[in-house]
């Protein structure tokens, strides 16, 4: 296993009445891509402010490179790279020099800054507009401009607020590709991001928070056991109908992606494919309708709906 | 060391770059050196219309000192009373807190940068003040106290603005309370002066005995008296006046009365002031003498001793000023004060990581 490249014990911040962040703990380690998920409101952008340093944790530790925000920030900023959800860019200064600037910000030199400028211009696809205003830019290209800023100085640790937003299907498969790049190559990688199908592609791990407290561990388990949708698309929808309906499971009304089907876990999943085949049906799509992520948040989602305060394990049997 | 002013320059750089936009700041800057050239013109062609000397140049050189004040002390709230916060709601803010730059760097540049642009005005100004000097007539330690005040001055607003945008959260609240601080120091203190000065009047009696006009006998020619002088009953008369000496210190805190305070004053051979620093100064100097409350003005006796004049204590400008205090260092020791408590305010409230935020602020 990589070391741990971020580690949040029991953190806790709140605005006046307002209990942002409640009780997080989770690890990222180096080389891996976590998630970081949680509905609006949650907490997110809060704790990666935390984790920024530039706020104060009320309670708990945080160690990023092994490094505390709170005594030693300077530390903490030489490894870190944050990319806010707050797209602010110096309006009137090139993206060129926006990143030369940023570079001599983090002490390095004029030569270094303008190497490293251009490396990222590329890396994020801005050459055309490197020498343009940067209050020209569009919301998409702004969000590969905070990205490049934030790896000016080649930080270990990442963190990616919403960086997703506003970028065009290539954008975000370029995104994904230089976020697992970054990882490889030994990077710990914090994203938060509502587009929960592309983090089930990009990321290892997950951190669930919901009204500022991370799910445990237990609890994303009992998640990903509980029985979830599985689409089937038939060549000939009638015969698939046919086919479930003589197997005698129940099928949710079918709509113009297929029939959907509750199983149980991944082996049941299977046999069903299996009998299906077996019946004769011409399958042409069979998966999990919804993908991990997005299953396991709106499981924890709803299981929140109906225990607010975060009751005891024991109040949770009646799910679904 | 180094690295701290590197970065510190960074941060200048960064705040010029954002700030200027380069074609309406250019205009303005025209614009104010037209303005200075016009007022230079026409202050040079109506004192040259009087027959005035050379030392009429010291009296364009301050009026031009104290156009670059007014002008600066206008503009510069603009300019750096949203230096933090304006960032803030711009989202660069808190991009610039986690970098290596310090708290102290970003709104230390902030205020550097700010005091640059000020300065500006004054750069703009300059071929006049050169012509002012190439006149002659203006002193070389006039000179260097009124420019060494009015950049310091120049640094105080901007400080106070750059202060106030880190105190404040919104940035037109910030801006406008800039402005309000100016408004308040040059002409609030003469406001405050006035009134303060009327609120505590005294009784003043004088006593006024004259000649008897009457008798006498014949009028000597010369000095239009007659050949006997027979004194009159004293006559008395009671009204108040307003005590400008309890309050005169209000003015001290004024910057326009620090400038011309400060710069050291020239006489001419009557004893009256050269320059409008002096005309001005002689105000305040003048304030703080006491009025004399049990006033005799005995013109009889004066006359028995030969000058009826003599009755009339008179002082000139020149001996006002040398049995009066100058006040201007405590005013700028004020205004230092004042900019070095926003300063650090705005240092203490940009450091990151953050502890409390006032209610309504985000940090990005």
């Amino acid at each position: 296993m990589n070391s741990v490249a971020i580690a949040v014990e029991g953190v806790s911040r709140s605005f006046g009445d307002v209990h942002a962040v409640r009780d997080a703990s989770f690890e990222v380690h180096a080389g891996s891509v976590t998630a970081l998920i949680g509905p609006n409101g949650s907490g997110k952008t809060t704790l990666l402010l935390l984790l920024a340093t530039l706020l104060k944790p009320d309670s708990g530790t945080i160690r990023i490179a092994g490094h505390d925000p709170v005594t030693d920030a300077r530390s903490v900023r030489q490894a870190m790279g944050w990319m806010p959800d707050v797209l602010g860019s110096w309006g009137t200064i090139s993206t060129r020099r926006t990143l030369e600037i940023t570079g001599r910000l983090y002490e390095r030199s004029a030569e270094q800054s303008r190497v490293r400028a251009q490396q990222l211009i590329e890396l994020v696809g801005l050459d055309e507009l490197a020498e343009q205003p940067t209050r020209v830019l569009s919301r998409g290209q702004k969000q590969r401009l905070s990205l490049a800023r934030a790896l000016v100085h080649e930080p270990s640790v990442l963190l990616l607020d919403e960086p997703a937003s506003g970028l065009d299907p290539a954008a975000r498969i370029d995104l994904r590709t230089l976020v697992r790049r970054l990882a490889s190559e030994g990077v710990a990688v914090l994203v938060s991001s509502h587009v929960l199908a592309e983090l089930d592609e990009m990321a290892d791990a997950a951190v669930y928070l919901d009204h500022g407290v991370t799910a445990s561990n237990d609890r994303i388990e009992r998640s990903r056991a509980q029985a979830r949708d599985w689409r089937i698309r038939a060549v000939e929808p009638p015969q698939l109908a046919a086919a479930l309906d003589r197997l005698g499971i129940a099928a949710a009304t079918p709509d113009h992606l297929g029939s959907t089907v509750s199983v149980a876990t991944e082996v049941e999943a299977a046999e069903l494919l299996a009998r299906l085949v077996g019946e004769g049906v011409a399958i042409s799509a069979f998966g999990p309708a919804v993908g991990d992520l997005e299953h396991t948040f709106l499981d924890l989602a709803r299981g929140d709906v109906e225990t607010p305060d975060d009751a005891p394990a024991t109040t949770e049997g009646g799910d679904r | 060391m180094n690295r701290y002013f590197d970065t510190l320059g960074t941060i200048v750089q960064l705040e010029l770059r954002q700030r200027i936009r380069s074609v309406a700041w250019v205009v303005l800057v025209s614009v104010v050196f037209v303005l200075v050239g016009i007022v230079t013109a026409l202050l040079w062609a109506s004192i040259t219309a009087f027959g005035g000397d050379v030392a009429d140049s010291a009296g364009v050189y301050s009026t031009i000192i104290f156009f670059v004040l007014l002008v600066g002390t206008l503009v510069t709230p603009a300019i750096s009373g949203a230096a933090v916060n304006g960032d803030r709601d711009a989202g660069t803010l808190a991009t610039t807190q986690v970098t290596l730059a310090s708290a102290g760097q970003i709104v230390f540049g902030k205020f550097l940068a700010a005091w640059t642009v000020a300065l500006t005005f004054l750069l703009a100004s300059l071929p006049a003040l050169l012509f002012t000097l190439i006149a002659g007539g203006v002193a070389l330690d006039t000179l260097a106290a009124s420019l060494g005040v009015l950049v310091l001055e120049l640094g105080v607003v901007a400080a106070i603005g750059v202060g106030l945008s880190g105190l404040i959260t919104r940035p037109l609240f910030s801006v406008v309370t800039t402005y309000l601080v100016v408004a308040a120091l040059s002409i609030g203190t003469l406001i405050a002066f006035a009134l303060g000065g009327l609120a505590f009047q005294s009784q003043q009696t004088t006593t006024y005995i004259g000649i008897d006009y009457s008798l006498g006998g014949e009028f000597d020619p010369v000095t239009g008296l007659p050949e006997e002088i027979v004194c009159l009953e004293p006559d008395t008369y009671t009204y108040t006046v307003p005590r400008f000496d309890y309050v005169w210190g209000i003015l001290a805190a004024n910057p326009y009365i620090v400038l011309a305070d400060a710069a050291p004053t020239t006489f001419d051979e009557n004893g009256y002031p050269q320059d409008l620093f002096g005309s001005i100064a002689l105000g305040v100097r003048g304030a703080q003498l006491a009025p004399d409350l049990n006033a005799v003005n005995d013109e009889c006796a004066a006359a028995l001793a030969g000058d009826v004049n003599s009755a009339y204590e008179f002082e000139t400008p020149q001996q006002i000023f040398d049995r009066t205090v100058p006040s201007w260092f405590v005013g700028l020791m004020i205004h230092l004060v004042l900019a070095g408590l926003a300063m650090a305010g705005a240092i203490a409230r940009t450091r990151t990581p953050a502890g409390t935020l006032p209610t309504g602020s985000r940090i990005a």
